[in-house]
């Protein structure tokens, strides 16, 4: 499965994963979430989203897999314009609550799900769903029920689902919230491993710092800042301006 | 699924300034009188009432109209069917379509009747908060488990909502599409209602505990203090709900000593 | 399946009222003995509130959709509890959704409720017959889900059909009730083999949600 994700990967290698041109939404007219948010990714890049709060991060992620539509501008996936409402398979998203995606009796049954909205043949199915388990090493679990799991078995369950589907683009929202220290770690080396376009949004920036290439900074809607993630986060001005603190391993960083 | 009926809640109007108690007594009479109502020369009388009292409580008529939208598709079609099949008088026949007296004025009737008493509910929870109104139930006399159930169900609503909304993104974003019923569909659909069911579950252990932790049940919260009398002495509100209880007496009387129509 | 306001006479409503205050109190009083009523009330309206949010799903059943009722159900995870329950999740839909009405909430009531008290000793049989554990399973499911959604259908059809309208004549009436009971036993079959496919996820996932 690495090596089909990896071709993927080189065939689009000069192409931008994901553009956003002018973006904004919001919910009737009062509530603006989003406003004029222009963005381009990368094939292969991983961009760490981080911001108070509130500031937009889950509705910029559901908007780009296209469960939100914008109320002005557009969303391209590897330069094709993506119409909300419609089933994108080249995007994935794992939500922060594990338990919002787990909901089959079993975690085979779980990671079948997709593979079967996709009508794939049993046999693919079956191949699939193994190479899901091993890559997110939690092939014991198979034939657990999701339910009964630890919270960074969940996470972990969760991330197969949703890789088995093959996306190109990977969307990660608040992966490392509830998990213990020993499972941010194998999320951590996890990420690092992994070969898809990778969006993370968390408020764990010592994890951004560790797995990001780029970071983007997101302030009631607006992305205030964009860099090097050990350029951004240490800048004590910006960070407190946004409602962010610097973490404790850039404490003493100097550009 | 937001719950928008606290929008209006708070503002100041003589129907809002109406005890939620009093207000429940003296609406609900009307609202049983409504349903009493067989004449139709009583109809206008009817819509009077109602159109004042929604005039009264500032309430606008943007949200009656949105709210009207969910139940009517059913009445409709009802009451487009009544003039047809109801009756005996003809007065206007073409083929097969007989279209008969009486059928019309029941359906003239029905949705009167239906549209005063639903506008008269809006106004009855919607001039007040709902927490206020289960406590002004409570203080009716209904029943302490049926109170305690029916304000902890209500704190979760909208938080279980947005759980099946969430969990319904994350199947489509997984492709599932339902488009057709089959085996398939209806056992996705079972799992979703059963995750839903076991996660607030779960859930409830975890509240029943931190009620615990905060002294419910115990021997110190007794059962005495928390039958109050919430019925403050307020002369207004007082005079409202007996002037609502005289017209709905005086509409029942006037239902039985008319001539039937 | 919720009689709106103004469709029915009021002595029918204040009936529904009576009846409804009559099966509340005896639901009540079997609630009552339950030495776990502390922990169950929490569990009840959480299930409550589940049940109220599962019935906004839409089923497809082309070329339309339906909205479940699982009142059958209801009665099989939450025993007595189904009751109260189902009068709240009414109070709640008649108040947001305007769907039923205040006046007529009491008839309603007895129309889901009613049958999810059969439905809940009907599936209680589970623990007193011998067999086939599984197999019995499934058929008392489907039993509690189609049976409980087609006696509510009855009730309902009858009671709207010969109330709404004093001058139809018994033979439309017929018709119409037989017409409407036609539809509702598609629904009955969906209903059934829903519960069904719950049952047994819930037997597999959270046994204990089974056990009143």
């Amino acid at each position: 499965m690495n090596d089909l994700v990896r071709t993927a990967n080189l065939l689009s290698l000069k192409n931008k994963a994901i553009s956003l041109n002018n973006l904004c939404f919001s919910y009737g007219e009062e509530r603006a979430i989003l406003t004029d948010i222009n963005l381009e990714i990368a094939s292969g890049e991983t961009v760490g989203l981080i911001g108070a709060n509130g500031a937009g991060k889950t509705s910029l992620f559901l908007t780009i897999c296209g469960i939100l539509k914008p109320t002005y501008g557009e969303v391209k996936l590897f330069d094709r314009p993506i119409k909300a409402g419609q089933f994108n398979p080249e995007i994935g998203l794992v939500f922060q609550n594990p338990d919002d995606q787990l909901f089959c009796p079993t975690v085979r049954d779980d990671i079948a799900f997709g593979l079967e909205n996709i009508e794939l043949s049993p046999e693919e199915i079956e191949t699939r769903i193994n190479a899901a388990l091993s890559l997110t090493g939690v092939t014991h679990l198979a034939e657990r029920v999701s339910h009964q799991l630890s919270g960074g078995e969940k996470c972990m369950v969760a991330i197969a689902a949703v890789l088995a589907m093959l996306p190109q683009i990977v969307l990660y929202d608040e992966p490392s919230a509830n998990l213990d220290l020993r499972a941010r770690r194998r999320l951590i080396k996890f990420l690092q491993s992994s070969h898809e376009t990778t969006v993370v949004s968390s408020h764990d920036l010592e994890l951004i710092i560790e797995v990001c290439d780029r970071v983007i900074m997101l302030n009631q809607g607006r992305i205030v800042a964009e860099g090097k993630p050990q350029e951004i986060m240490s800048n004590a001005g910006l960070m407190e301006a946004n409602g962010l603190e610097v973490p404790h391993s850039l404490t003493h960083y100097h550009q | 699924m937001k719950l928008v009926l606290d929008r209006y809640a708070y503002l100041n109007s003589p129907l809002h300034r109406w005890q939620q108690g009093y207000k429940l007594v003296g609406l609900l009479s009307l609202i049983f009188a409504f349903a009493f109502i067989q004449n139709v020369w009583l109809l206008p009388i009817m819509i009077l009432i109602t159109c004042i009292l929604f005039r009264l409580s500032k309430i606008p008529i943007s949200f009656l109209i949105k709210r009207l939208r969910y139940p009517s598709w059913f009445i409709l079609a009802v009451i487009a069917f009544l003039p047809f099949i109801s009756g005996s008088t003809p007065i206007f026949q073409w083929g097969y379509l007989i279209i008969r007296e009486e059928g019309c004025w029941d359906a003239l009737l029905i949705s009167v009747r239906f549209f005063c008493i639903l506008t008269l509910s809006l106004v009855m929870f919607g001039t007040a908060p709902f927490l206020s109104s289960i406590k002004a139930m409570r203080s009716l006399g209904l029943p302490r488990v049926i109170v305690d159930m029916t304000l902890l169900s209500y704190r979760y609503l909208e938080e279980l909502g947005e759980m099946l909304t969430t969990m319904q993104r994350a199947m489509r974003l997984r492709g599932f599409q339902a488009k057709s019923l089959n085996r398939r569909t209806l056992k996705v659909f079972a799992q979703l209602t059963g995750s839903i069911l076991v996660r607030s579950y779960d859930r409830s252990l975890r509240i029943y505990q931190a009620m615990i932790l905060r002294g419910y049940g115990s021997q110190g919260s007794s059962q005495k203090n928390y039958w109050k009398f919430e019925f403050s002495h307020n002369n207004s509100s007082l005079w409202g709900t007996i002037m609502a209880v005289l017209t709905a007496i005086f509409l029942v009387v006037l239902e039985t000593i008319l001539p039937s129509f | 399946m919720h009689i709106p306001d103004g469709f029915i006479p009021p002595n029918i409503c204040l009936a529904g009222y009576a009846l409804t205050g009559g099966v509340t109190w005896y639901s009540l009083r079997q609630i009552n003995r339950d030495h776990y009523i502390q922990a169950n009330i929490p569990k009840a309206s959480l299930l409550t509130a589940a049940f109220f949010v599962a019935s906004l799903i839409h089923i497809p059943i082309p070329p339309t959709s339906v909205h479940l009722i699982l009142n059958g159900l209801m009665g099989t995870v939450l025993g007595y509890y189904a009751f109260p329950a189902i009068l709240i999740g009414l109070f709640f839909q008649a108040v947001m959704f305007q769907h039923g009405g205040m006046s007529t909430l009491g008839v309603n009531a007895l129309i889901l409720g009613a049958p999810s008290i059969a439905a809940y000793h009907l599936f209680r049989q589970r623990d007193r017959l011998r067999g086939e554990k599984q197999l019995l399973t499934s058929i008392l499911s489907f039993a509690s889900g189609a049976g409980s959604l087609l006696l509510s259908a009855v009730m309902f059809a009858i009671l709207l059909v010969t109330n709404i309208s004093p001058d139809m004549d018994i033979n439309a009436e017929r018709t119409a009730i037989f017409i409407s009971l036609g539809g509702y036993s598609i629904q009955a079959i969906v209903e059934g083999v829903f519960t069904v496919m719950l049952i047994s996820f819930l037997e597999k996932v959270k046994p204990e949600l089974l056990k009143s």
